[in-house]
């Protein structure tokens, strides 16, 4: 009777055994997106759903200095809430001081992206913050090191085990979780936004028309020099709500290059001197401009495009008065293109709470 | 033995309920239509770096060849609302639906994109409609109504001193409902490529398109078009002769 009682209690315990598979059953909370409705969807990797618990982890990462190599810089180091979360050094220091050759990017509405870096070298937001941990010119921080000491936080492997069902920290979850984090930061709601909608006849929210009324002549004007072929001729590069075009592009900077960009990462000579095409969302706040951060004011970004053109064998095509040099505005019309690109500032973005250290 | 067989039904039971359910892969069986575009100059195939000589005598490099066909359908049946055709990107296939090739002997459709949808928000369509604007990206001006319905750019060389240097740029870009056309093909031969996949095979004939009964387009001089004011006649001959250059292969 003993034997048969210790064969069945064996039995059942292998039968509830077997069929576990998580250690703990972890009770996740979807977070919604606060998608502005003029914008597209974005598109969640089904792998990485955005859930209260991922955000409030990654957003922890984000700030910690734990992930540098002698704890003195997080990610929001380079990456400043008043820079419109970008860096208004030229280029960015890392840990001991290394210095970088690219200016930090603005994180802004990353979750509609299809390229990271200036050179466009990663094709995922999650891939793309694999890099800077053991960059020796930024973190420096080999992910086995920051895994270990992540591993060793009993504050961390709660909020893992949270967020992603294990208390086992590895990098790819530190990256899905840094990634729920960013795809929140969206930025939708500047004065140009007000404009674009009704420039498109989309609906315009209650409290929009006080801000409509508010734009002046000048920026209306911007936006037409903005939008015209013979004026600014910037659209074909910044359109839409996210204010850009995809696409890795040579904007003319240089004839020769000493930064062959995407031609890089290609290998292919026909990508040489090309960058991504990045937002001018917030542009007011995210000097310094261009991959090298070679211009310090929107005066001189205006300039380029004005006469300072470059010609090279890559120059993309849309560049249409290359040929002389640029679209030669006049004093007058830069004026009025830098009144409208100031309007697209969105202060609550960048004061928001929520992307504050927790 | 009844102890033996009793436990054995249990470890048998344990067994089998963790058997998780074997999912079986789902065989691609309902028949897909496939429609390309070749892009040629005359009875040369266009490929990337390849250069042609126009009949004014300009060595020309295609770059860029797209185009959006809408609203594409037979009678009642509707092959599909709208493709993208992005030759640089996407290669020659423009879309691969799934239909039946008896229903769709001839099809006719838009070339460009219909007022409907060209005086929406164009983030409003579906994520996978090509029409919403992170699909299809620069095919979309920044106001209303704002799809370009087709583009072509390319670099030419328009000194013929044996130096190849493609310093012009040409960008032609026709949008506005004003510059709809009507796309029309019969007596389509569906071929099969695999026992669930027909396809349907057109050309884009660029030297076509640079000359087109008398239309011809000069590289030199009318190598830049947005459809913007002042462009009007040129747009409306650009965009005829494209449509002049898209036919069966």
């Amino acid at each position: 009777m003993i034997y048969r009682l210790i064969g069945i209690s064996f039995v059942v315990l292998l039968f509830l055994l077997g069929c576990k598979k998580d250690s703990t059953i972890a009770i996740r909370t979807p977070y919604s997106l606060k998608i502005p409705s003029h914008f597209p969807d974005m598109i969640i990797p089904a792998d990485n759903p955005m859930t209260v618990e991922g955000v409030q982890l990654g957003r922890k990462l984000f700030h910690d200095k734990m992930l540098s190599r002698d704890n003195t810089i997080n990610c929001a180091s380079c990456h400043l809430p008043q820079s419109g979360f970008s860096d208004p050094s030229q280029f960015s220091i890392g840990v001991n001081g290394a210095i970088g050759k690219r200016n930090s990017m603005p994180l802004i509405n990353l979750g509609w992206q299809t390229e990271f870096f200036w050179d466009g070298r990663k094709k995922t937001l999650e891939a793309q913050i694999l890099d800077p941990v053991p960059n020796p010119v930024e973190m420096h921080l080999e992910w086995k090191d920051a895994e270990a000491r992540l591993n060793a936080s009993e504050e961390y492997k709660r909020m893992f085990l949270k967020a992603y069902g294990t208390t086992k920290i590895d990098s790819n979850l530190v990256a899905k979780a840094i990634a729920q984090f960013l795809r929140t930061m969206i930025s939708g709601k500047s004065k140009f936004d007000i404009m674009y909608k009704f420039e498109n006849n989309i609906t315009l929210d209650p409290g929009d028309q006080p801000i409509l009324q508010a734009v002046t002549p000048s920026e209306w004007a911007g936006y037409d020099l903005f939008r015209s072929l013979n004026g600014a001729d910037c659209f074909h590069c910044h359109n839409g709500p996210l204010m850009q075009v995809h696409g890795m592009k040579n904007n003319g900077l240089d004839a020769t290059f000493t930064d062959l960009g995407f031609g890089a990462v290609t290998g292919n000579p026909n990508d040489n001197g090309k960058f991504k095409t990045p937002t001018l969302r917030n542009i007011a706040l995210t000097a310094p401009y261009m991959h090298d951060g070679r211009f310090e004011t929107i005066d001189e970004v205006i300039e380029h495009y004005s006469s300072g053109i470059q010609q090279s064998a890559t120059l993309h095509p849309l560049i249409e008065f290359a040929f002389q040099g640029g679209v030669q505005l006049n004093s007058f019309e830069k004026n009025l293109l830098k009144q409208f690109l100031l309007t697209l500032t969105d202060y609550d973005f960048v004061n928001n709470p929520e992307f504050k250290a927790p | 033995m009844r102890r033996i067989s009793f436990l054995s039904i249990l470890v048998l039971t344990a067994l089998i309920s963790c058997k998780e359910d074997k999912v079986e892969p789902i065989l691609p069986d309902v028949p897909q239509l496939e429609i390309i575009v070749q892009p040629v100059f005359g009875s040369e195939y266009i490929i990337e770096d390849a250069v042609f000589t126009t009949v004014e005598g300009y060595d020309v490099k295609f770059t860029e060849l797209k185009f959006f066909a809408t609203n594409v359908i037979n009678g009642s049946n509707t092959l599909f609302d709208a493709a993208l055709f992005d030759w640089k990107t996407k290669g020659i296939s423009m879309i691969t639906v799934a239909g039946n090739k008896n229903n769709f002997s001839s099809i006719s459709g838009n070339l460009g994109v219909g007022p409907g949808d060209n005086n929406s928000d164009p983030a409003a369509f579906p994520n996978d409609n090509v029409l919403n604007i992170s699909n299809s990206g620069d095919m979309h001006w920044d106001w209303n109504p704002g799809y370009i319905f087709i583009k072509v750019e390319a670099k030419v060389d328009t000194i013929p001193n044996g130096i190849p240097l493609f310093d012009q740029n040409v960008v032609l870009h026709i949008g506005k409902n004003v510059n709809l056309q009507t796309l029309a093909f019969s007596d389509i031969n569906w071929v099969n490529v695999s026992p669930n996949l027909a396809r349907f095979s057109l050309k884009l004939d660029l030297q076509k398109f640079l000359q087109n009964n008398g239309q011809n387009i000069d590289l030199k001089t009318e190598f830049t078009n947005h459809t913007a004011p002042g462009q009007e006649a040129q747009a409306t001959k650009i965009i005829q002769n494209f449509k002049a250059a898209l036919s069966k292969l």
